[in-house]
């Protein structure tokens, strides 16, 4: 093996593997599962953006907060949100990260200062904003970092929050997801402004764009945005440009998209696949080594699975509880 | 319409990186960029220029752009050129500065006139041959474009390629830094820099511990970069029949140490080993074994101990338009001045040599 040439330590890069692989087989299990009818409600899958949850989530700790999206499996998992438990909640069972009530757009988790999915696009920003807001205020240095997609970011909530934000001053970090489509509508034909980082200008704070299928890029770039917020030099935005695999939805025929673009996309704009190559390319990590995680993943997800069939469905006297959580 | 057509190229994705957070660089809005434009479109229809064609994007240029131009069609000024869109696939990224470069040079186009930095004036010269090149600074790392109003860059580009100015006068020709890695084939303007992180990641690059090797063409004490390094301790002109390699080392163990300005705002000790001249058509080996290699300031290629790689300096390899020559032409030869009932100046008064 030679000398790392990377911004982690190996036991780092192997956590950042498994992080996006546990991501993709969820998905990927999700997708499968869903067309069988196994699930109920809805479920946006993040399978193709893993780099970007991975790439952010390995610079935070439990006191900082995240706000998600309705694409929010990979956000929980990188935050380290229990696999298991998601897996029960999105199959509407008691034993889910929210008794099986909430599904798949609300899994939370206060512990790991994930602030919970979003049905209401563009509404984790506030949020994210008030985390931050605590934080200051509490002096422990955390950040709040709040995920939009690109048709989100035409949101009033979401624009309110940039303002909000550069006005106080605050650790939060705005990072525009931007996969391309809204729903099933061209980024090209829906935002004004034209870019994210003229959009953060406007607000005063500054904004970059990234390639969001490199590992590497969201990893260096979001630990200067969050160092820069932990240090008292306010917002940013970071716009991860990424691809997702799947639908807006599950069952959605996709007629929007190029004749062989998925296809494209997965052979080569893989970010776990880049990421593989890159650190193979340095003899770090060894294909038997990412095997050997690969084998565990499955295991999880097949047993997460296994366990939440298994499990019970909420009592109907527990309709009515849990409506109103503290924070 | 007839007369030479002259190319532009004004990528929205330049200027978007890490160095708006790390070093307090810069950002130039979509809608200043338009405005860049009309500004270089008018100076181009002033000096007799009647097509323009430019390079489409989806970042809202064009429409900024055409709002301008409608509204000076409608208000019956003539005062822009007739512009047309390359017929071309956009991919939203910097491949398409290589594919209207590409275009331009088969169209035979006068000049292209480039808006960005180092990296965006890289990626057109890889393509554009013998064409020459105006470029427009608005990237983060500008020690290629002069930084200069953009309607004196349309003007002398004008008088340029209309023969106005004879191409003598006009046309310079520019030293470039070739990289071969095994079969694969990539230039410089400035500076190739050899750097520990086997990632392109953020691309961008400021950490100073791991520069290794630096080659540049050119290094100007006045210039931001990394070049600056070699700017500060030997500098180098455009014109000099050389270039320079340097060997980075810790500052700790270094021969001695530069406070160079490598980014915007960010200003390093950089501990230097030794510096060495670069000869041309003289391919030099790397000192390295693995890593990755920074073009213009931005890491594009990663390498390991298996990869065979060489920095060759060349010379007269492009073409640029000296705006600065363009214009004193033009005001010795009084090309803007017009219905002379008299001399403007009395030769005297200009030291007698009228």
């Amino acid at each position: 093996m030679t000398k790392n040439p990377f911004p982690l330590e190996k036991d780092q890069l192997l956590d950042a593997y498994r992080i996006m692989r546990t991501i993709r087989e969820f998905e990927e299990r999700l997708h499968t599962d869903f067309a069988r009818g196994d699930i109920p409600g809805f479920v946006h899958l993040y399978a193709g953006e893993e780099a970007s949850a991975a790439g952010i989530m390995l610079h935070l700790n439990d006191n900082d907060r995240i706000a998600s999206t309705h694409r929010g499996h990979g956000h929980c998992i990188a935050k380290g949100v229990d696999v298991k438990a998601m897996m029960a909640e999105i199959y509407g069972k008691a034993t889910g990260a929210c008794r099986g009530k909430g599904g798949s757009m609300h899994i939370a988790d206060l512990s790991k200062g994930m602030m919970g999915a979003n049905g209401i696009l563009g509404a984790g920003a506030p949020l994210a904003c008030g985390a931050a807001l605590a934080a200051q205020k509490l002096g422990h240095k955390g950040v709040g970092i709040s995920f939009v997609g690109d048709g989100a970011s035409n949101q009033g909530m979401f624009l309110e929050s940039l303002n909000l934000a550069a006005v106080w001053n605050l650790p939060v970090i705005f990072v525009v997801e931007n996969n391309g489509y809204a729903e099933s509508t061209s980024v090209e034909w829906a935002v004004a402004s034209d870019s994210y980082v003229d959009r953060a200008t406007g607000f005063g704070m500054p904004g970059v764009t990234v390639d969001g299928t490199d590992f590497f890029a969201v990893y260096e770039a979001a630990g200067e945005v969050i160092k820069r917020a932990r240090d008292g030099g306010g917002p940013s935005l970071l716009e991860c440009k990424m691809i997702r695999f799947f639908g807006h939805f599950e069952g959605d025929a996709q007629t929007y998209r190029g004749k062989g673009e998925v296809e494209d996309i997965r052979a080569n704009k893989d970010c776990i696949k880049l990421f593989q190559a890159r650190i193979k390319e340095a003899g770090v990590i060894s294909q038997a080594e990412f095997d050997h995680i690969d084998r565990q993943v499955l295991d999880l997800i097949e047993q997460s699975v296994v366990e939440a069939k298994a499990a019970p469905l909420p009592a109907p006297a527990e309709l009515l509880t849990d409506v109103y959580v503290a924070y | 319409m007839t007369g030479p057509i002259v190319g532009i190229i004004a990528n929205p994705v330049s200027a978007r990186d890490i160095r708006r957070v790390i070093s307090h660089a810069g950002n130039l809005q979509i809608t200043d960029r338009a405005n860049i434009l009309l500004r270089i479109l008018a100076g181009l229809a002033a000096t007799g220029i009647s097509q323009v064609v430019m390079m489409p994007e989806r970042a809202g240029i064009y429409g900024h752009l055409r709002r301008g131009l409608d509204r000076a069609t409608n208000a019956g000024e003539a005062r822009f050129p007739a512009l047309q869109l390359l017929d071309m696939t956009v991919c939203g990224d910097a491949s398409d500065s290589a594919t209207a470069a590409r275009m331009m040079r088969k169209m035979n186009v006068g000049a292209i006139i480039v808006l960005g930095g180092d990296g965006t004036h890289r990626v057109v010269v890889s393509e554009a041959g013998n064409i020459p090149i105006a470029g427009v600074s608005t990237g983060t790392n500008n020690a290629f474009p002069e930084m200069r109003e953009p309607t004196i860059t349309g003007l002398a580009s004008g008088l340029a390629v209309t023969g106005a100015v004879p191409a003598g006068v006009a046309f310079v020709g520019n030293k470039r830094l070739d990289v071969a890695i095994n079969d694969r084939h990539e230039i410089a303007l400035v500076d190739i820099a050899i750097v520990r992180e086997q990632f392109v990641g953020s691309r961008a690059i400021w950490k100073a511990a791991s520069f290794r090797e630096l080659f540049v063409a050119f290094a100007e004490p006045g210039s931001i970069g990394l070049s600056s390094i070699v700017g500060l301790v030997a500098p180098v002109k455009r014109s000099s029949p050389f270039g320079r390699r340097l060997i980075f080392d810790d500052p700790a163990d270094a021969q001695f140490c530069v406070a160079a300005p490598i980014a915007p705002g960010l200003i390093e000790n950089i501990g230097i080993a030794r510096v060495e001249t670069l000869d041309f058509d003289m391919p030099t080996t790397l000192t390295v074994g693995s890593g990755s290699i920074a073009l213009d300031g931005e890491r594009e290629i990663t390498f390991s101990e298996r990869d065979r790689i060489s920095v060759t300096l060349r010379e007269a390899a492009f073409r640029t338009i000296d705006v600065a020559a363009c214009m004193s032409f033009a005001a010795s030869n009084g090309l803007f001045v017009e219905n002379t009932k008299q001399a403007p100046i009395a030769s005297h008064a200009l030291g007698g040599q009228g």
